[in-house]
């Protein structure tokens, strides 16, 4: 379980000061899906990147199982995230000049896992294995950082806008691999997104709105990538 | 496009600004160097040719002979060795400089600016090689009557002054600074050959350097090998830098027994300041190059010091050979330089390989060299992710 009280977090001094987040406070159970939707600048991002130990948060503790991770130093964190955490960004961020199998290999070696050839399967790329990013499609990117992100075996997987980059058909092909391993792995997964149809997949949606938590519900049936609008 | 039109145009007023001349500070280092050593040698080479007539005694004629051989032969040596690295320091920045300006330089082209016209702003990089090349004359000049005094320490040839000769000036500062500007133009036109459509293009566009076949490594090693293929120019340059300490240290060792501490000294200098220059210059390269992979790393959860391994660490056998070559070159030239420009000279000791110039050197080396990878390692830590995010 994830339980976050009271996170503060600003950027900038004085005058330019700009709290992002101003006392935010959520539990996600493990297994759990959970949305976090809001407008640009409303500080969904920053939230994701202070519960996954990106960035320190300058108030407020987080805490997984009974993990303090609010009080961790750099090198604490790191190995927090080796054990823990798996990410998917927007841009990818899959390192250019090494092949899909050395891509996910940079998760698969972190955990042990000798056998991620069979996640790379999984997401649809056996064929294009020895492809570099520049050779991929958008989408096809992304289920290489899907795949990257998993072979790590997480126990929660962040994502942060995952198919903000995506047209909807890829988009959907993407959110579909996601949970269908979902399923098949049973990690907890936090994803930040501006698109409300995706919240209809989810099992807690939280809403946020400058800095602040403004809603939180949960859906009693969860729609699947193909079910929802675009 | 608006925006992007008015940015170029700021920055883009002289296309290049000094600020970016200011980078170059490594060709200017080796300006200076090459120009200094070249002045005092061939200044020192031209004043004692003009009292040959008053050089009478047969040891004083022999002693002559040889330190005029040594001016030559160190001056076109460095010289022509320092010349050969600003080349490909100055091509190797001017490189870099578009492939990291594409997208800028191809609105410009766009725009209407002329290839040449873009490419004259490059002439801007001969004044950085002029301003290395005038100090390293004025230092000389400075030097030059110790310098003399220690040349006639035996007291062989009648005592003269070092004069100025504006020739060797125009030589050795003016004449490289035009041909780097030169070089500059020409370079950059070479390199702006493409359209401004290719250029925005290819801005976005990443180049790989694919592996020849499949392996099965660990993910790190992986990276290394993969990292030191994709950026073979920095190969070069970090086994030249190593190349350079290892000769001119060992050489210095030698030339205070062969020559005088002076010499020594100058040489030991000119290795450890070449040396150190070329080998920031190319690891800061690696780190920028690098630094969205290093993020990355460090978001999933590999330590600072597993980046730097994966990173920096597939130079290292390289520099180990720089220090291999630069061990035998220097032994080789100075085998030649006693057995045929020294030959049949009275007190000039034998010579053979330094073992423990040799010892000594490595020791150095090795703490130098590790203590750079480990100030770039810490520098490591503090790469964040906030960086690529808003990249």
């Amino acid at each position: 379980m994830i339980k976050i009280e009271n996170v503060h977090k600003s950027y900038g001094t004085g005058d330019s000061r700009n709290e992002v987040l101003k006392g935010v406070s959520l539990t996600v159970k493990d297994g759990d899906f959970v949305v976090i939707l809001g407008a640009s600048g409303s500080g969904k991002s920053t939230l994701l990147n202070v519960i996954s130990g990106l960035e320190p948060a300058d108030e407020g503790t987080i805490c997984y199982d009974d993990r303090k991770v609010s009080s961790m130093n750099d090198t604490e964190l790191t190995k927090f995230r080796k054990e823990y955490i798996g990410y998917i960004f927007q841009q990818y961020f899959l390192l250019p000049n090494l092949d899909v199998d050395k891509n996910v290999k940079m998760g698969a070696d972190l955990a042990g896992n000798k056998e991620y050839r069979k996640t790379i399967k999984a997401v649809g790329l056996e064929e294009k294995r020895m492809k570099y990013p520049h050779e991929l499609s958008g989408g096809e990117q992304q289920r290489v950082s899907v795949a990257r992100a998993l072979a790590k075996k997480p126990k929660v997987l962040y994502l942060d806008e995952p198919t903000g980059a995506l047209d909807e058909q890829t988009g959907r092909q993407v959110l579909d691999y996601i949970c269908t391993l979902k399923r098949e792995l049973g990690f907890t997964m936090v994803m930040v997104t501006h698109n409300q149809n995706i919240a209809q997949m989810a099992d807690t949606v939280i809403r946020m709105n400058s800095g602040r938590i403004v809603e939180t519900y949960h859906n009693t049936k969860q729609k699947t990538a193909y079910e929802i609008a675009w | 496009m608006m925006y992007e039109y008015v940015r170029c145009r700021e920055e883009y007023g002289m296309i290049i600004s000094f600020k970016d001349v200011f980078k170059m500070i490594g060709i200017l280092i080796v300006s200076f160097c090459a120009v200094f050593v070249c002045t005092l040698f061939l200044n020192y080479y031209i004043d004692i040719t003009s009292v040959e007539a008053a050089i009478t005694g047969q040891m004083a004629r022999i002693m002559y002979e040889a330190m005029r051989n040594t001016a030559k032969m160190v001056s076109a040596l460095s010289g022509g060795c320092l010349l050969l690295t600003s080349v490909v320091l100055l091509c190797f920045y001017i490189g870099h400089y578009v492939d990291t300006h594409k997208k800028q330089l191809g609105i410009l082209k766009a725009l209407g600016y002329s290839r040449f016209a873009i490419a004259k702003g490059f002439a801007v990089f001969g004044l950085c090689v002029f301003a290395g090349a005038a100090a390293g004359y004025l230092g000389a000049h400075l030097l030059m009557p110790g310098f003399y005094e220690t040349q006639n320490a035996e007291g062989y040839f009648p005592p003269f002054d070092a004069t100025f000769h504006p020739s060797l000036f125009i030589a050795l500062a003016v004449l490289p600074a035009v041909f780097f500007a030169m070089l500059s133009i020409f370079y950059s036109y070479y390199r702006l050959r493409v359209s401004a459509l290719t250029l925005m293009r290819e801005a976005a566009a990443v180049k790989v350097v694919k592996a020849k076949k499949e392996t099965n490594m660990p993910f790190l090693t992986e990276l290394r090998k993969s990292s030191v293929r994709q950026r073979k120019s920095l190969v070069f340059f970090i086994t030249f830098a190593v190349f350079c300490f290892s000769s001119m240290m060992q050489m210095s060792f030698s030339m205070d027994e062969l020559a005088s501490v002076m010499m020594a000294v100058m040489i030991m200098s000119i290795g450890i300041v070449l040396a150190c220059v070329t080998l920031l210059i190319a690891t800061t390269s690696v780190m920028k190059a690098n630094a969205k992979t290093i993020t990355m790393l460090k978001v999933f959860g590999y330590e600072a010091r597993e980046c730097a391994k994966a990173v920096l660490g597939g130079y290292r056998p390289w520099a180990y050979v720089g220090f291999a070559v630069g061990t035998v070159y220097q032994f080789g030239l100075l085998k030649i330089a006693v057995e045929v420009v020294f030959a049949g000279m009275e007190g000039i000791p034998e010579y053979g390989f330094d073992v423990p110039a040799f010892f000594c050197t490595l020791v150095v080396f090795v703490l130098l060299y590790e203590g750079i990878m480990r100030f770039y390692g810490k520098k490591m830590e503090r790469f964040s992710v906030k960086e690529i995010m808003l990249d």
